[in-house]
C-alpha cells in the first residue's frame, strides 16, 4: 500500500546505475529503462530521481524525472523530448552508466480505508502515477482511469493502466482515440455519477487546476503532482517552489505531490523544458 | 609523507580550505544524507536577513552554457527562525563544523541588527556579510557596487562584533580591488568573491526571459576564468585574506584558486550537480599535494608562477 503522509520518506542517495534499455514508444516519447537496485527497492510512488546527463555536455543540471515503475531492480522512466537534458537522454544506450540521486520527494499518499480512486493523467502525466495504479489494485481498491493526450500513440502507459484499472476513459484531442477534447470532460461525468474518495492528478498544471477544481465541486480530495524547474532537487537551491496556503513549499521536498487544496495555482507558471 | 590540510583564515582556523558558497548549501541538514559535514572546512549559511524574505518570482534559475542563471531573492525565514532551526540543527549534528552566517539586509542598519542578534549565539565562528546578491532591489548588490556603500556596511557591522568579519564582493563592478580595498579599511577581517555575475536567458520560441525577474545571477564553470582573475588581482591588492569562489567542480579547479592568491575556496553550483562535490574537492586538492610534494596546503596560496 501507499505510504501514508506521515510516514518518513526513504533516504535518497547517489547511486552509479546502468541503462538497461531505451525505447521510443511514440513520437518524441521513449522510456528508460535503469538498473539501480537501491533506488528500485526504496521509492514510493510518485517520488522521483535526478538523473545526471550532462557529463562532458555543455549544459551541468541534472534532470527530474519521476519514477513510472520499479521492480526487479530496475527504474522504468519515461520522457519526452523537450530540451537538451531529455534529448542527451534519448541517446543514452544499453550498458552506458550515469548517475542518479533518488528516491526523492513526497509521492502519493492513499487515505486509510480508500474503496475507489480516481486517476486522471495528461500526456506525460500518466508516468508518476503507474507505481500508485499498480499498487492500489494489488491492495484491492478499486481504480477508475481517465486518460487524454494529443494523439492515440500519446496516450503512454494505457496498457498498464487498462491492466490494472476496473475502467479506463479516454479522451484525445484528434479524436483518434476516445471522445475528441480534453480529458476535463470524462472527468465531469465521473464525478457526476461514480462515488470517489480519492483523486489523484497528473499532466499539464492547466489540466491539473480545472481538476483539482472539479474535485473541489465534488469533495472528492485530490491529490496532484507538480513539475518545477529544479536545480539540487534535494531542497537546498530553492528553486522549485510552489505558492500555497501554507506559504512557499519546495516541490523537491515537500511536494511534488501536493494535496490539490492547499495550491495557490499560478496561471503564469512556465512549463519546464528540459 | 604527512599532508596538513589545515589553514589560517584571519584568525579562523580551518582544518582544510575548502567551505560552501552562501545559497547553494542551505544550512547543511539536506546535504547531510550525502557527506559527512564536519569533514569541511566550515560551512557558509545561506543569506539571513532581520525579518523573513519570500524572494522572487518563478522561473527563478535558468540554465546557460556551462552554468545557471539564478533570481532566488534571498528567500530566507528570517534569523529567529535561522537561530531556533538551523543554527540548533548544526549544534547538534555537526557540533564541530566552524559556522560562518551569510548576513543580507536591506540597509546598513539592517545587516548590524541581524548581527547584533548572531552575536547572542555562541555556535556562530564567523560572518560573511553579502553585499553583493543581484537578485534584491534595495540593499545587497547596491552597497557593493561603491566604495562608500561597500565601507558603511562593514564598518557599522564591524563596531558590533570581534568575529571575524568577511565582506563578500561582486564582480558586477569596474574595479573590484577599489571595493575590495574600501572594505579592508572599513574592518573586514577578509573578502570573499565572487559572487554571481548579472546576466540573462531569452527563450527565442517565446519571445520571453526565462526568468521571472527578467535577469539574474551567472554562476558555474562559466564564470571560473572571470573569478579566478578577480581572485589573483584583490588577493595581489589586499593583506587579509580571500575567499575565492567562482565555478569550481573539482580538485583542480580549487587548487586554481589557490594558486590564484585565495586562502579558501568555496564550492557552489557543483554542490546542486553533485551534493557530494565538497568532499571530491577536498580529496581532489589532497591528490594534487601528493602527486606534487606539497606538504602544507597553506603553501599552495598565491604560489603562482608569474615569469
Amino acid at each position: 500500500m501507499c505510504e501514508q503522509a506521515d510516514t518518513p520518506a526513504s533516504r535518497p542517495a547517489l547511486e552509479r546505475v546502468r541503462v538497461l534499455g531505451n525505447e521510443r514508444i511514440a513520437p518524441g516519447v521513449g522510456i528508460l529503462t535503469l538498473h539501480a537496485p537501491r533506488c528500485a527497492s526504496e521509492v514510493r510512488p510518485g517520488q522521483f530521481v535526478h538523473l545526471r546527463v550532462a557529463e562532458g555536455r555543455d549544459f551541468i543540471l541534472r534532470r527530474p524525472f519521476s519514477v513510472h515503475r520499479a521492480q526487479d531492480g530496475a527504474l522504468e522512466i519515461l520522457y519526452q523530448v523537450l530540451g537538451s537534458g531529455t534529448r542527451a537522454i534519448s541517446l543514452l544506450e544499453r550498458e552506458q552508466v550515469l548517475d542518479l540521486v533518488g528516491p526523492l520527494g513526497r509521492g502519493w499518499s492513499a487515505p486509510a480505508g480508500l474503496a475507489h480512486a480516481l486517476i486522471v493523467t495528461g500526456g506525460l502525466g500518466a508516468a508518476p502515477l503507474g507505481m500508485l495504479a499498480e499498487e492500489l489494485a494489488a491492495a484491492g481498491v478499486a481504480v477508475t482511469v481517465a486518460m487524454g493526450a494529443p494523439t492515440q500513440e500519446r496516450l503512454v502507459a494505457r496498457g498498464l493502466y487498462e491492466a490494472v484499472a476496473r475502467r479506463v476513459v479516454l479522451a484525445t484531442d484528434d479524436g483518434s482515440a476516445g471522445e475528441r477534447g480534453f480529458v476535463t470532460a470524462p472527468v465531469q461525468r465521473l464525478l457526476a455519477e461514480g462515488s470517489f474518495d480519492q483523486m489523484y492528478v497528473c499532466g499539464p498544471e492547466v489540466m491539473q487546476r480545472l481538476v483539482a477544481g472539479m474535485a473541489k465541486e465534488a469533495s472528492v480530495p485530490c491529490q496532484v503532482s507538480l513539475e518545477r524547474l529544479m536545480a539540487c532537487g534535494i531542497g537546498a537551491c530553492l528553486s522549485c517552489v510552489v505558492s500555497t496556503r501554507d506559504g512557499l513549499k519546495r516541490a523537491c521536498v515537500e511536494g511534488p505531490v501536493f494535496n490539490a487544496e492547499d495550491v495557490l495555482w499560478d496561471s503564469s507558471e512556465v512549463p519546464p523544458k528540459h | 609523507m604527512n599532508l596538513d590540510m589545515s589553514v589560517r583564515f584571519g584568525s579562523l582556523e580551518l582544518k582544510n580550505p575548502v567551505v560552501t558558497a552562501s545559497g547553494t548549501f542551505a544550512s547543511g541538514r539536506e546535504f547531510a544524507d550525502f557527506v559527512d559535514l564536519q569533514r569541511l572546512g566550515a560551512i557558509v549559511t545561506k543569506g539571513v536577513s532581520l525579518e523573513p524574505w519570500a524572494g522572487n518570482a518563478s522561473p527563478r534559475i535558468a540554465e546557460t552554457a556551462s552554468g545557471m542563471l539564478n533570481s532566488i531573492g534571498l528567500q530566507n525565514p528570517g534569523v529567529e527562525a535561522f537561530i531556533a532551526k538551523d543554527l540548533a540543527w548544526l549544534s547538534e549534528h555537526a557540533p564541530r563544523l566552524p559556522v560562518i552566517v551569510n548576513v543580507s539586509g536591506h540597509s546598513a542598519n539592517e545587516y548590524a541588527s541581524v548581527i547584533e542578534r548572531l552575536e547572542r549565539e555562541s555556535s556562530v565562528a564567523a560572518y560573511e556579510v553579502n553585499i553583493s546578491c543581484p537578485n534584491v532591489d534595495a540593499g545587497g548588490m547596491v552597497f557593493g557596487t561603491s566604495c562608500l556603500g561597500a565601507a558603511e556596511v562593514t564598518a557599522a557591522c564591524r563596531k558590533l562584533t570581534t568575529r571575524p568579519l568577511i565582506v563578500k564582493l561582486t564582480p558586477n563592478v569596474t574595479d573590484i580591488v577599489e571595493i575590495a580595498r574600501s572594505v579592508e579599511a572599513a574592518g573586514a577581517d577578509g573578502v570573499s568573491l565572487i559572487n554571481t555575475l548579472l546576466g540573462m536567458s531569452i527563450d527565442a520560441a517565446t519571445r520571453r526571459p526565462r526568468l521571472a525577474r527578467v535577469v539574474g545571477g551567472l554562476s558555474g564553470p562559466a564564470i571560473k576564468p572571470v573569478a579566478l582573475r578577480m581572485v589573483w588581482q584583490v588577493s595581489s591588492a589586499l593583506e587579509i585574506p580571500v575567499l575565492g569562489m567562482g565555478g569550481i567542480m573539482t580538485g583542480e579547479d580549487a587548487v586554481e584558486f589557490l594558486l590564484a592568491g585565495a586562502t579558501a575556496v568555496a564550492v557552489g553550483t557543483a554542490s546542486f550537480v553533485d551534493p557530494t562535490a565538497t568532499m571530491r574537492v577536498i580529496d581532489g586538492i589532497a591528490e594534487y599535494c601528493h602527486a606534487n610534494n606539497i606538504e602544507r596546503v597553506s603553501d599552495l596560496s598565491g604560489a603562482l608562477i608569474e615569469s
